[in-house]
């Protein structure tokens, strides 16, 4: 890792400050106003939110258009992810530079899901790169200031690159092998997939052992019960906790919405006061919480890991 | 091999429109392995595309003779010319190699301008056998095997990553866009760990020269193989040597 620091996220986990992220999902619109809205609402909430890129492969705006527009209008630090489903190197190189010159801090490199499950199914799938090379890409323009033909940058963006890691992975071995592969490119910091299980979260690290470069757990308190169904029944290397699912299922009976709130609000709560007593216990340099239109949970949850 | 599977019919007959005297060419190579270019499959569509009214004439290629090789092939369309001066389409049932390669001959060489048309969908280079097939080469110029423990990222990944499993993985091991296919990320760190090479899979694979992939790639031969009498006793002692050689153990 460079000295540099470009970004209040890279601030405050050079700082070992305990780092809270959030997360924005930009839609199939021609405006960014809902994710505006929401960044507003947790501005001081969090040190910077995600901007989803085409998640799960829907095609929706723009992360890095999103993302601007988000730091700009609503003043909040944005990590703009960047999958290589849809992006040759060519592309993915271009993106930086654009993201650099559009005054984006934090890039998250991703591999992406492939296209064939998302809302564009016979599109061409790209992966010219993965996620361990475009991080090594990230860092080659930002630290060397070159290209991957070794092509002089002038001006070089001034950015960080983040990567993902996935604790519930199928085989632990081979996906903490990644990880340690992404580390070996340059990455900056992690961000882990959703987990829900302590145990899952324990052997990950215990596997992982000790690495240079802070890791946040990737949390989801779910506003719905179809939020919380959705990731159990399709996000792969997510399990859901049976009971969790159970207590969020009957908040849909809930007719009054005050009520209905109050109720999934308090369910999240009593979940998650021990998932986080845990995490104060691990390696982990902070949470991102990946609750997506659900601002009004954030205060409560990081009141627990104070 | 090249794997292909027949093309539906409402599709071939779309492609006849206005088309009633055809030409029905077989494949004696991968389309006869695959059973879509055999003689047998040229008889099937023939009868099929008469119920459908059409005329229709049929040029099967023997076992060995492939479509796309026109020095095999040429000699069946040169045979044959004057059914092919006097049709309005000829299917062939190989896979987009054969069928081109037959469609610039005639044009070219015969000088006989037809709409040469596909019967067939090419799947892809695949190997195993002799029911289970799995694609393992997609022939991209510039083999990684040395890099990944003799398993092919760029083919028996879904998503052709150089440096995976990618977060997608199921539960069994399978691939996020298919439960019936392994992810070869997982197989690829197996292999490693049982030829003590676990160093190399933490090790970054830089991305594909997909430079060497300029399509159409073109191939000189300096000194072709003679299709002559010998090749032919050639093949005979090979199918001798496997009728009567040790039995490989094969899938059920």
């Amino acid at each position: 890792m460079g000295d540099e620091v470009y970004s209040d996220l890279m601030r405050e986990l050079k700082e070992g400050k305990y780092v809270f992220t959030g997360e924005l999902e930009p839609e199939k619109a021609g405006d960014v106003n809902e994710p505006i809205e929401m960044a507003k609402e947790l501005v001081g909430m969090v040190v910077a939110c995600n901007v989803t890129d085409n998640p799960q492969s829907f095609a929706y705006v723009n992360s890095m258009a999103a993302s601007y527009l988000i730091q700009k209008e609503a003043g909040m630090e944005c990590v703009y992810q960047l999958r290589c489903s849809d992006r040759n190197r060519m592309a993915l190189l271009s993106d930086v530079l654009g993201a650099g010159a559009l005054g984006l801090k934090n890039i998250l490199a991703l591999a992406g899901d492939h296209v064939s499950l998302g809302d564009t199914k016979d599109a061409k799938p790209v992966f010219d790169l993965d996620s361990t090379t475009l991080i090594k890409l990230i860092r080659t323009m930002v630290d060397e200031g070159k290209d991957l033909g070794g092509n002089e940058i002038h001006n070089p963006p001034k950015l960080h690159v983040g990567g993902a890691a996935a604790p519930g992975a199928a085989h632990l071995k081979a996906e903490v092998g990644k990880v340690k592969r992404k580390i070996n490119a340059g990455v900056e910091y992690l961000q882990t997939q959703v987990v829900y299980y302590t145990d899952v979260l324990d052997k990950f690290f215990n596997e992982l052992g000790k690495v240079d470069v802070p890791i946040l757990v990737g949390i989801f308190p779910a506003r719905t019960f179809g939020q919380a169904d959705f990731f159990d029944k399709y996000v792969a290397g997510v399990d859901v906790p049976p009971d969790y699912l159970e207590a969020m299922r009957a908040t849909k009976a809930i007719k009054d919405k005050e009520k209905k709130k109050e109720e999934v609000d308090r369910v999240n709560i009593e979940f998650f006061t021990g998932f986080l007593e845990h995490l104060k216990g691990t390696p982990a340099a902070g949470c991102h919480m990946m609750a997506v239109g659900y601002p009004r949970i954030i205060p409560p949850l990081k009141k627990l890991m104070e | 091999m090249i794997a292909q599977e027949k093309k539906p019919m409402e599709e071939i007959l779309g492609y006849l429109e206005g088309k009633q005297k055809v030409v029905v060419m077989g494949c004696g190579g991968c389309a006869t392995f695959y059973r879509t270019g055999d003689t047998k499959a040229v008889n099937e569509l023939a009868e099929n595309l008469t119920k459908e009214g059409k005329d229709v004439f049929k040029i099967p290629l023997p076992f060995s003779i492939q479509a796309c090789e026109i020095e095999k092939s040429g000699v069946f369309l040169e045979k044959n010319r004057k059914e092919l001066e006097n049709r309005d389409a000829v299917l062939v049932m190989s896979c987009g190699g054969g069928v081109q390669v037959v469609a610039e001959y005639m044009d070219e060489k015969m000088g006989i301008a037809k709409s040469v048309i596909p019967a067939n969908d090419a799947i892809g280079l695949v190997g195993g056998g002799p029911t289970h097939l799995k694609e393992t080469c997609q022939s991209c110029g510039m083999c990684e095997l040395g890099k990944t423990a003799g398993i092919c990222p760029l083919t028996a990944c879904g998503k052709g990553l150089m440096n995976g499993p990618c977060g997608g993985v199921r539960v069994d091991n399978k691939c996020e866009i298919d439960e019936n296919k392994d992810c070869a990320w997982v197989k690829i760190y197996e292999r490693m760990e049982k030829l003590d090479e676990l160093d190399k899979f933490t090790s970054i694979r830089d991305p594909h020269e997909w430079s060497k992939t300029k399509r159409p790639r073109l191939f000189e031969m300096e000194e072709p193989v003679k299709i002559n009498a010998s090749a032919g006793i050639g093949a005979i002692k090979g199918m001798m040597a496997v009728t009567f050689g040790p039995k490989p153990k094969l899938d059920e």
